[in-house]
C-alpha cells in the first residue's frame, strides 16, 4: 500500500512539473528592439503603451530612433504588428488653397466667374463683395513643411501632419497666415487644422462686428 | 504401532480396538479401506459413543489445534499474497497512465489553435456596410484663446463644403 502511495505521489509530482513548465514559458519576458525608418520612436512609444502588459517596459533610444520593448511573448506579437503598421512611408497629399477677401457692401459687386461657388457660400454670411488674393496647389507628403507666398503680401506656412485613416483626414500642423506690413511679416493667426479628404473647407476670420473677413478655401486629396 | 498389514488382517466391521482405531488416525489408505468395509468407522474413530476419542483427549486436542494453526497460517499467507507485485505494478501503471493521459488531454485543450485555423476563425466576415468614420474637429488649436469659433451648418445633407468662421478681436485691423 505504501509503495502504491509513493508511486501515485511521484506521478502527481511529475504531472505538476509538466503543467508548470508551459506556464513558466508563457510568463517569460522577451526583449525586442524596433528601429524606425519613417516615424519617430517617441510617437511609436505612445501607440504601444496601451498594448503592453503590466510587466512590460520600454525605453526610447533617440540617437538611433529606436525603441527597446520588454514584454511577454503573446503581447510582443501585437506590439510588433502595431509598430509595423505605424512605421510606413509618408502618405502623399495634394492640397489646393485659395485666399479670398470678403466684405459687406451696400452696392452689389461683380463676383469673378471662377469664384461663383465660393461667392454663393459666403453670401450666407452676408458677404457680397469678394476679391481673390491668390491660390496655390501643393503636392506634398506627411511631415513636409510648406511655405506659400500669395498676392498682396500674404504668406501661408504649415507642415503636413499625419493622415488619420479613422477620420479620413489630414492634419495641417502649425498653420500660420501672415501678412507683410511695412516690410515686416505680421502674423494674422496660427492654428492646427484637420482637413477631411475630398471636402472643401472655407475657413474665415474676422473681428467682432467687422465688415471685412479673410477666407482660406482648402481642398485636400490623396 | 500397528502396521498396515496387521490392520488389514485384524480389522472387521464394528471393531472398537483402540490400536486399530489409532492407526486410522494416521493412515489415509487404511482409512479408505476401513470405510469401504464399515462406513460407521469414521464416527467410531473420533469416539462416537465413547466421549474419549481414540488416542486420548490430549492427542485429539493437539490434532485439532494443529489443524487450526495450519489454517490460520494459510489465511495469513493467502492475505499476504492477495495483491502480488505484478498486480501492484499494473494498478500503479494504470493510475499513472490515467493521470498523465488526463493531463495531456487537459493541456491539449488549453493549447491555442494553429495560427492558420485561428486566423480563419477570427477573420471577420465581409462587411457589407461601410465602416463609419470618426469625426475630428476642424480647428484643433487656435492662437487666441479669446476667439470664438463657429461652424456654419451645411445647407443640405449632401453638401461637401464646410464653413468655419473664427471671430477674433486680436486679428490685425487691416485684413
Amino acid at each position: 500500500m505504501k509503495r502504491v502511495l509513493i508511486l501515485l505521489t511521484l506521478c502527481l509530482f511529475a504531472t505538476g512539473v509538466a503543467i508548470a513548465e508551459p506556464a513558466g514559458d508563457a510568463k517569460a519576458l522577451n526583449v525586442k528592439t524596433f528601429q524606425f525608418k519613417y516615424k519617430d520612436a517617441d510617437k511609436a512609444a505612445a501607440i504601444i503603451k496601451q498594448l503592453m502588459s503590466p510587466e512590460g517596459s520600454m525605453s526610447i533610444q533617440p540617437a538611433s530612433n529606436s525603441l527597446v520593448v520588454t514584454d511577454r511573448a503573446e503581447k510582443m506579437k501585437a506590439i510588433t504588428d502595431a509598430l509595423a503598421a505605424f512605421d510606413t512611408a509618408p502618405h502623399p497629399v495634394k492640397l489646393s488653397l485659395r485666399l479670398v477677401g470678403a466684405s459687406r457692401s451696400e452696392t452689389a459687386t461683380k463676383v469673378p466667374a471662377e469664384m461663383r461657388d465660393i461667392g454663393a457660400k459666403l453670401a450666407v454670411l452676408r458677404y457680397n463683395a469678394i476679391d481673390d488674393l491668390g491660390n496655390a496647389n501643393v503636392d506634398g507628403h506627411e511631415g513636409q513643411p510648406t511655405t506659400i507666398d500669395l498676392q498682396n503680401g500674404y504668406r501661408v506656412d504649415f507642415k503636413f501632419g499625419e493622415y488619420d485613416p479613422s477620420s479620413d483626414s489630414i492634419k495641417l500642423d502649425d498653420f500660420r497666415l501672415s501678412k507683410v506690413e511695412k516690410d515686416q511679416l505680421v502674423q494674422v493667426y496660427q492654428a492646427t487644422l484637420n482637413l477631411k479628404v475630398g471636402q472643401t473647407l472655407i475657413f474665415g476670420a474676422t473681428k467682432t462686428h467687422g465688415q471685412r473677413a479673410i477666407f482660406l478655401v482648402f481642398n485636400a486629396r490623396r | 504401532m500397528t502396521s498396515c498389514l496387521e490392520f488389514r488382517s485384524l480389522f472387521h466391521a464394528g471393531t472398537n480396538d483402540p490400536a486399530l482405531l489409532e492407526h486410522l488416525r494416521s493412515c489415509d489408505p487404511c482409512l479408505d479401506y476401513a470405510a469401504h468395509l464399515d462406513p460407521d468407522v469414521m464416527f467410531r474413530a473420533i469416539g462416537g459413543e465413547n466421549l474419549v476419542p481414540p488416542g486420548g483427549v490430549d492427542a485429539f486436542v493437539d490434532d485439532v489445534m494443529r489443524a487450526v494453526h495450519v489454517r490460520s497460517k494459510e489465511d495469513v499467507v493467502e492475505s499476504h499474497h492477495a495483491l502480488s507485485w505484478p498486480r501492484r505494478l499494473a494498478v500503479a501503471a494504470t493510475i499513472a497512465a490515467s493521470v498523465v493521459g488526463g493531463t495531456l488531454v487537459f493541456e491539449h485543450e488549453r493549447q491555442p489553435l494553429p495560427a492558420a485555423i485561428q486566423a480563419r476563425a477570427i477573420a471577420p466576415r465581409p462587411v457589407v456596410a461601410q465602416v463609419k468614420l470618426t469625426t475630428k474637429p476642424v480647428v484643433e488649436t487656435y492662437s487666441s484663446t479669446s476667439a470664438t469659433i463657429v461652424e456654419v451648418p451645411s445647407e443640405s445633407a449632401g453638401d461637401t463644403t464646410k464653413i468655419v468662421m473664427v471671430i477674433d478681436d486680436k486679428l490685425p485691423a487691416d485684413l
